[in-house]
């Protein structure tokens, strides 16, 4: 196969897949040559910048040696059949259709490997995450939360891990039949190695229904190291990091504090004191993170708190028609028992209380101790 | 010379049989009377001397001796005089012993002969239906009510004594003697009060017990006046037990001698224990609990009656019946009422929605004076509500007591036939027998009850309520939707406790 026929992205997800290939030296890869003279450069083909960082590194053997073994094993032609094979987009930094968001982030990553639609990023996105051993409460209100948010067509931002991740997307997912909000999922390894493996289901339900997205090409796996690269992409995907629960120190915790580095807000689900996956969270909430309680305050953070908003001002009660209008006329000017609505309607008791138990129901009517009022507004 | 009549005295309700032995023999002119009579009994030797003398008979001058036996049983009253007077005229030889066989005497003398009427000649008469009563003129009429053989009367001690030696009995009084029976106030008189009106109308169908809540000047006492209106006429048995407690209490009798409207009782919330269930040391006189017997007691203020007074109509509010023992004597008082309350929402009265000025606890210190298990026995809490001026002037009277009772007949009338009781008496295992909901009517109570606006006690008083509704209205064996509805907004809830009381 010839290697002109081959897209730019195909040589950086080879990059990406070498040894000893960090995302600082593929970031300075990128960012000074295109990738299909990146790869030469890591070859030593080319001659690299000068004074950058990859000329120093490629002075060590080790790295020239680790480098050339990556390129034997995963080809650009190889590794991109494979991403083609798994439906990935792959987009390199410099790209117009890299994603603007991470592209301006501190350290942005680049390269991405994406399955799903990457449209979602443009709409409003809050990240869910929390504790691997959550509490049963934790992981119910992850999924509540989850499910509010998709409802609300908040895109939920998460890692896919064990606990307050996976529920907060399955909740997410359950939540997008009644909202737009799409779950989004950042994880820490190659799209193909599921991790944990008891999350195959919710990943396959995350790329259908939302987007799944990674730094690391296929058959990357999910190195210890990786994970809180991860978690800088939640933070930076994210408008409002919201942790749900959290030890006193965990992955949830470097998300909050690289959200907070970036300028993103921070909120915390309040735990008992002597929870334990509740220390985290009481500790941002000592912090002056500010509370979550519901799905609501997410939603202000956001400003996105459409429960004053003009639109649903409607008055969506049924007219009453025909007696109940007379009855509802009675009790308007003032308030009434059944008997005085049936003295001044002249209709038997009978009919009467049932139009007051229709306009009660239909929201025109308040009953409170065998006394019908008005209300919400009245009838026009 | 010895002589014995027959006579009665009275426990509770019940006459017990007295015989009146008199001996008459040698020795100091003394006049004793021994068998445990009570003050008034013992009294009866002044009296007896004095009428016997006024009527120009002779007294012996010897030891008079009376005995009143059985010796055990305790005798009250004045009803035994007559019965001493003729047994010292006959022990004296003036009257034939024969002549006082086969009767029973009873009444009370005047110094001047005369004979008066006293409380209790009904019970007194019916505990021996085997002889012929003689009785005072102005008991005839009771009398003969409730005796199943012949009755005698009589004016005055002289009429008997000229009756027994050989004379005729005088005719029995016409019945215009006495003042005719005043019927209950009409229903008409009551403008607007629709729901109230209503109310009463479930309450006398059913048998429901009734609390009417509303401020003063709504007008609960002039409804519950015109409650017993509504009721049918007693039952002959009710009847005769109703003429047996009023005969008993010295409450006075309607003209024809029975009581066959029903009774409405009225009793002051200042009114003592004995006073409204019955008792005292001996006599156990029957209280207002069974002067209500067939018709319907009414407490206004329940709030003002004393708790102990209102927690001891439970049990006959129950049973039926109340059972007064004392130390040496019990009695078994008839007491099948209906319970007609009155009390206001609240110490200022209440009103519309925002219009009290009660602060929280006043008004739940006010409520709670009122037991649980006690406010329970109310199926119907009834509001009223004070009718707007120019109602009291637009609005003209409602339908005739006449009219309503028609309907609460023909609904009683089905209860009965159906279930053998009227719908009150409905258990929580009866009711799903006997008033069966359709499908919207339960779903309506079940989303009531999930609401918290409905407890499960509240639950099945609805559903009974519901089930008179029903019948008021002709409906079938299904309680509808309409009918729930109706029992719901009809009932008004009293809070006792911060948490919600439910009705």
């Amino acid at each position: 196969m010839s290697s002109t026929s081959l897209p730019p992205a195909a040589y950086a997800a080879s990059l990406a897949s070498f040894p000893l290939m960090t995302v600082h030296r593929l970031l300075a890869l990128l960012r000074h040559h295109p990738p299909a003279e990146a790869y030469e450069v890591a070859m030593g083909r080319v001659a690299p910048r000068q004074g950058s960082l990859i000329e120093r590194v490629l002075r060590e053997a080790t790295v020239r040696d680790a480098w050339a073994l990556g390129s034997r094993l995963r080809p650009p032609d190889e590794m991109w059949q494979r991403c083609t094979h798994l439906g990935l987009e792959v987009t390199v930094i410099g790209d117009p259709d890299h994603p603007r968001l991470l592209a301006l982030d501190p350290l942005p990553p680049p390269v991405l490997f994406t399955r799903g639609d990457r449209s979602l990023l443009g709409g409003r996105r809050a990240a869910l995450v929390g504790t691997r051993n959550a509490t049963a409460v934790g992981r119910t209100l992850a999924l509540r939360l989850g499910e509010g948010l998709a409802a609300s067509d908040v895109h939920v931002v998460s890692g896919l891990a064990r606990g307050i991740d996976g529920h907060a997307h399955t909740g997410a997912i359950a939540g997008a039949s009644s909202g737009s909000g799409r779950p989004i999922a950042v994880v820490a390894s190659g799209l193909d190695v599921v991790y944990p493996r008891e999350h195959r289901a919710l990943w396959a339900a995350v790329a259908q229904t939302g987007l799944l997205l990674s730094e690391w090409p296929p058959g990357a796996d999910p190195l210890p190291h990786r994970f809180p690269l991860r978690n800088r992409l939640i933070a930076a995907l994210s408008e409002v990091v919201v942790v749900v629960e959290s030890r006193e120190r965990g992955g949830s915790l470097v998300t909050a504090s690289l959200a907070a580095e970036r300028g993103i807000q921070v909120m915390a689900v309040p735990g008992s004191a002597t929870n334990r996956a509740a220390l985290g969270v009481n500790g941002l909430l000592r912090d002056g993170s500010a509370p979550v309680l519901g799905v609501e305050d997410v939603l202000v953070a956001l400003s996105l708190d459409h429960r004053r908003a003009e639109s649903l001002f409607v008055d969506q009660r049924v007219r009453p028609q025909g007696g109940d209008l007379d009855c509802y006329r009675v009790c308007d000017e003032r308030a009434s028992t059944v008997g005085m609505v049936a003295e001044r309607t002249g209709r038997p008791l009978l009919d009467v209380a049932m139009s007051l138990a229709r306009l009660e129901l239909g929201g025109w009517l308040a009953h409170s101790d065998g006394w019908f009022e008005r209300t919400g507004s009245p009838l026009a | 010379m010895i002589a014995a009549i027959e006579s009665a005295t009275l426990l509770g309700v019940t006459g017990q049989p007295v015989t009146v032995e008199v001996h008459v023999g040698q020795g100091l002119p003394v006049f004793q009377i021994v068998g445990l009579p009570d003050e008034a009994c013992r009294e009866s030797r002044d009296r007896v001397r004095a009428a016997v003398l006024s009527s120009l008979l002779p007294w012996p001058n010897q030891r008079i001796t009376v005995n009143l036996a059985p010796s055990g049983v305790r005798k009250g009253g004045a009803g035994l005089d007559l019965a001493i007077a003729i047994g010292v005229l006959v022990a004296a030889g003036h009257i034939e012993q024969a002549a006082v066989e086969q009767l029973v005497v009873v009444g009370e003398l005047g110094l001047d002969g005369s004979l008066r009427p006293f409380p209790g000649v009904a019970p007194m008469i019916a505990c021996r239906p085997d002889r012929i009563a003689v009785v005072p003129e102005r008991c005839w009429h009771e009398a003969t009510a409730v005796s199943m053989g012949q009755v005698r009367c009589a004016s005055s001690l002289n009429v008997v004594v000229n009756a027994l030696t050989g004379g005729r009995w005088p005719d029995p009084p016409p019945s215009t003697v006495l003042p005719d029976e005043v019927p209950p106030p009409d229903l008409a008189d009551v403008r607007g009060q629709l729901a109230a009106r209503f109310g009463l109308e479930v309450a006398a169908a059913g048998g429901h017990h009734v609390l009417m809540v509303g401020p003063p000047g709504s007008g609960k006492t002039m409804l519950a006046q015109r409650l017993v209106g509504l009721l049918p006429m007693l039952d002959p048995a009710t009847a005769l037990e109703a003429t047996m407690v009023h005969s008993a209490a010295g409450v006075t009798l309607p003209s024809s001698g029975v009581v066959r409207l029903p009774p409405f009782r009225a009793p002051h919330h200042s009114s003592s224990m004995v006073a409204i269930v019955g008792g005292g040391s001996h006599s156990l006189r029957p209280g207002e609990i069974s002067l209500a017997h067939g018709g319907a007691l009414f407490l206004d203020e329940l709030g003002e009656f004393a708790p102990s007074v209102l927690d001891a109509m439970r049990q006959p509010l129950e049973e039926g019946v109340i059972r007064v023992a004392r130390s040496n004597v019990h009695a078994t008082l008839p007491a099948r009422f209906l319970l007609v309350g009155a009390t206001n929402p609240c110490p200022c009265g209440g009103g519309a929605p925002g219009s009290c000025e009660c602060d929280e606890t006043s008004r739940m210190k006010y409520l709670r004076r009122l037991s649980g298990p006690f406010m329970d026995r109310f199926d119907l809490r009834v509001g009223v509500e004070r009718t707007a001026v120019d109602d009291l002037i637009t609005i003209g009277g409602g339908e005739s007591t006449g009219q309503v009772r028609e309907r609460v007949t023909a609904a009683r009338a089905i209860a009965l036939e159906r279930s053998g009781v009227l719908n009150a008496a409905l258990g929580p295992s009866t009711l799903d027998r006997w008033a069966p909901l359709s499908a919207a009517a339960t779903a309506r109570l079940r989303a009531e009850l999930e609401l918290d606006r409905l407890t499960g006690r509240g639950l099945h008083r609805i559903r009974r309520v519901a089930r008179t509704i029903a019948d008021l209205q002709g409906a079938g064996d299904l309680v509808e939707d309409e009918h729930v509805v109706l029992a719901l907004q009809l009932r008004v809830r009293l809070r006792r406790s911060a948490r919600l009381d439910a009705a």
